[in-house]
């Protein structure tokens, strides 16, 4: 008697563990569901990065990749949004551009979502929301809040030591991480492959510029920065100039020779095009932030960063309007802007020339969400 | 190496079902569960 | 949530890993985030390959028990060193920290070779609670020790730090430490022994009955490990819970017979507090970063005027390693290397390791404790941490000190 008892109780408690994977399993899947980007009328053309490199097909690594090419030939420009699912400026950035540019001269190929896998999920004990959402004419956007790292359970296990196709040995969790992995390894793990389709992809389509988009924590010392490989010394020195004339700081940072397998180090060395990594400040990404909110992602208002600009211990000016999304996005696309006219002066032949390109001052000003497209 | 670890898991979700059966105190049964609820979700390969 | 923590743990007595996951319920409700299902099942999955490789390790030790190469190796080490005690304490260190260094988990260490060494040191004079004490110490230690160290690759990672030319400022911290704490625990204790008095304790042996395949799974966990992290391009690394799973199934031949399923169920048992523990803290920390409190502890710790930066780190970080050396290292790690960003990295985020490595004593976590006393056969681990008081005191200031000098080092290194 006592034992049938004790093994309802069991059955109990099994049966409770199971309604709770399962109402955690709903949150966790919802994560799958790409959200909807809608394209410029420019855009040309949209392939799969599988495309490139037919490993990725059928994976979660897949992912949409942009094209843009103008009626006269110019220089080739990619743009990598969403190497990191939880920075996201970077990707918004990505999507303002896809959403809104039309290519006269040149060609431009954009990568919202550089590691897909990266956006099925959240990052444990980060506390991170899912999801943010931005006004717009045409009602709400939600776009997902993923992960620095791909999806576990695309790729699993970790090693205990990773060493990344660069030699470079780091923490087993790197190795889900897309910017440790460059150049990539067409027979290693997901995100190895991830990295081989991107070299792929710069390779085919003959890129001569390619510009990472990212986010850092404030307390981060590569922060509101320009990366740049020794190939683009010149036109990353020329854009700093005239994005500070515009008002925008932005610190200068060379791509250090020993620090292997990033985007700005292994573009430059592997494939010789002028390669250049941004990024911004999102106090949703540090450790001291207070309370993790979508507004918090959107609005970019945090007391304790405010806090600790005030002790001296951040790398950007940090106050209580905070570094709200669309000032992010402005920065990384005033950036782009820069970058492109000073292009054009150093190497003529490489002219690339955008329509409707998202004003910075005017993102500054009325947000985003009035530079999106209506659902079609 | 992703299906030993599915195998690994599998294997060790058994043995965490066969645990809350034969535990006899209930917060020990409640600890088993609350285990049980991580390894469920990854052998489904959800989380 | 602190408090609802405490009310439940030490009033009702209810297990440490339920009362942490009680506690993180409440501070979602408190929080206004409702019951947060979401934030506290993902929370957990932090540590999911930790509780991966507990189980596993649980597994390998059960085994070694089970096939008897544990009885032979105690054997084997009694009848090597029972009348030389600084060889006994010095090679006994070296054989607990090995495992450790090889795959950056204090764990693995105490629950393998640790597992090996303590009969030992119990059969030559050395009290239950202090042979946990050297065992927690030793796999602390191990995890310090070069050439792999998980700490300081996380804090690597957070700045941008290469993990490269850590060999010699690691080595000039443990290799003291190592020493000086081995003889403190056990030189006064442990005793010589005649042939005779040797000769009774000795355990059974069974390595004339099954000949050199007694070792088989001893010698295949250690291969792999080592292989993974020596010649990384060759061995495949197959992660630490397939390889002490491998080695324990290599074990169901290779000496006396033993039911695997039974002994799997039995390590499940063992395993089950701390891995619930662990779940606690997860959706603890979750919760804590959710509602902002991680944030305020650590800008309360930034605030600190500078001449106290060395006091705070000294007590938040092993403080912090209540929800795991790893997770101290990432949270605070990180911060305090960028706040002591004039001095060489290298040589700060050795010193911040050695501090931080000492969260593995820090309870309800206590890892390295919790799992020592179990090797030992102690019930109450905080016998155990007691004993580790004064080492861990040791290592505090040994870490401090060269946090302190690092300016001073840095031209040796
Ligand atoms: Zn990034």
């Amino acid at each position: 008697m006592r034992n049938l008892k004790g093994n309802f109780v069991s059955a109990l408690l099994l049966l409770f563990a199971i309604a709770i994977c399962f109402l955690s399993a709903l949150k966790f899947l919802s994560m799958q569901k790409k959200e909807a980007i809608f394209p410029s009328r420019g855009l040309t053309s949209r392939k799969m990065l599988s495309s490139y490199f037919p490993e990725l097909k059928k994976t979660w690594g897949d992912t949409d990749v942009y094209l843009y090419e103008g009626q006269e030939k110019g220089g080739n420009l990619l743009i990598l949004g969403g190497a990191h699912a939880n920075e996201p400026a970077g990707f918004m950035s990505a999507v303002l551009l896809i959403e809104n540019i039309q290519v006269s001269t040149g060609k431009i190929i954009i990568v919202p979502r550089a590691n897909n896998s990266g956006f099925t999920h959240s990052q444990p004990q980060e506390g991170n929301p899912q999801r943010y959402s931005l006004e717009s004419p045409w009602g709400r956007r939600h776009f997902r809040h993923g992960s620095r790292l791909t999806n576990p359970v695309h790729q699993w296990p970790d090693p205990s030591i990773y060493i990344n196709p660069a030699g470079q040995k780091l923490s087993g969790a790197d190795s889900r991480n897309l910017n440790r992995c460059y150049p990539g390894k067409k027979t290693g793990s997901l995100t190895e492959k991830i990295a081989s389709g991107i070299m792929e992809l710069i390779k085919k389509e003959k890129i001569d510029l390619a510009l990472d988009l990212h986010e850092a924590a404030p307390e981060y010392p590569v922060i509101n920065a320009i990366v740049f490989h020794e190939n683009s010394a010149d036109l990353a020195a020329l854009a700093l100039m005239e994005l500070q004339i515009e008002g925008f700081e932005f610190r200068l940072e060379a791509s250090p020779l020993n620090l292997r397998g990033l985007s700005h180090r292994e573009w430059g060395d592997h494939a010789q095009i002028m390669a250049i990594l941004l990024e911004s400040a999102n106090a949703s990404h540090g450790r001291l932030k207070g309370k993790t909110s979508p507004a918090l992602i959107v609005e970019g208002k945090d007391k304790n960063y405010t806090k600790a600009a005030k002790l001296g211990r951040l790398f950007v000016p940090y106050d209580e309007d905070g570094i709200p999304l669309k000032l992010r996005v402005a920065r990384h696309l005033a950036a782009v802007k820069s970058i492109l006219s000073n292009l054009e002066e150093l190497y003529p032949e490489k002219r690339i020339e955008i329509k409707n390109m998202p004003s910075s001052s005017e993102l500054k000003k009325v947000g985003i969400g009035p530079f999106l497209n209506p659902p079609n | 190496m992703q299906i030993v670890y599915h195998l690994i898991v599998f294997y060790l979700t058994c043995h965490l079902i066969w645990c809350l059966f034969r535990e006899k105190k209930f917060w020990n049964q409640v600890s088993v569960a609350l285990v049980l609820i991580m390894f469920l979700l990854r052998l489904f390969l959800i989380k | 949530m602190v408090a609802i923590f405490v009310l439940l743990a030490m009033l009702l007595k209810l297990p440490i890993g339920i009362s942490l996951a009680f506690s993180a319920l409440a501070g979602s409700l408190l929080g206004g985030e409702g019951i947060g299902l979401r934030h506290l099942v993902e929370g957990s999955f932090g540590y999911f390959d930790t509780i991966l490789i507990i189980v596993t390790a649980m597994i390998f030790m059960n085994v070694l028990q089970a096939s008897g190469i544990l009885d032979t190796i105690t054997s084997i080490l009694l009848r090597t060193f029972y009348k030389r005690k600084l060889a006994l304490l010095l090679s006994v260190m070296a054989l607990i920290m090995f495992p450790g260094m090889i795959t950056g988990s204090s764990t693995a260490a105490v629950l393998t070779t640790g597992a090996l060494v303590a009969p030992v040191l119990m059969k030559m004079g050395l009290s239950k609670v202090k042979t946990g004490a050297l065992i927690a110490m030793g796999g602390i230690l191990g995890m310090i020790a070069p050439p792999v160290n998980i700490l300081v690759m996380i804090m690597g990672g957070g700045v941008d730090m290469p993990y490269a030319g850590l060999t010699l400022p690691l080595l000039i911290i443990v290799i003291p430490l190592a020493i000086v704490i081995s003889l403190w625990l056990g030189y006064r204790d442990i005793k010589i022994i005649e042939y005779e008095k040797m000769k009774a304790i000795l355990p059974p042996s069974y390595s004339k009955k099954y000949g050199f395949r007694l070792y088989l799974p001893l010698i295949v966990v250690l291969v792999l490990m080592l292989g993974q992290s020596v010649l990384p391009r060759i061995m495949p690394d197959i992660g630490i819970p397939a390889i002490l799973l491998l080695g324990s199934l290599i074990g169901l031949g290779c000496g006396r017979p033993f039911n695997f399923f039974r002994t799997t169920q039995k390590a499940i048992q063992q395993s089950i507090p701390i891995s619930c523990i662990l779940v606690g803290v997860g959706m603890f920390i979750q919760i804590m970063t959710l509602t902002g409190a991680r944030g305020w502890i650590l800008i309360s710790f930034l605030s600190l005027p500078s001449g106290l930066l060395y006091l705070g780190i000294a007590t938040s970080m092993p403080l912090f390693g209540a929800v795991s050396a790893f997770g101290s290292a990432s949270i605070l790690g990180v911060p305090f290397i960028l706040a002591l960003i004039d001095k060489n990295a290298i040589i700060t985020s050795s010193a911040l390791s050695a501090v931080a490595g000492l969260g593995d004593l820090m309870p309800p976590t206590a890892m390295a404790g919790i799992f020592a006393a179990q090797v030992v056969g102690e019930a109450n681990y905080f016998k155990v941490l007691r004993h580790c008081l004064m080492p861990a005191l040791f290592q505090l200031i040994m870490g401090v000190a060269v946090l302190h000098f690092a300016p001073f080092l840095d031209k040796f290194i």
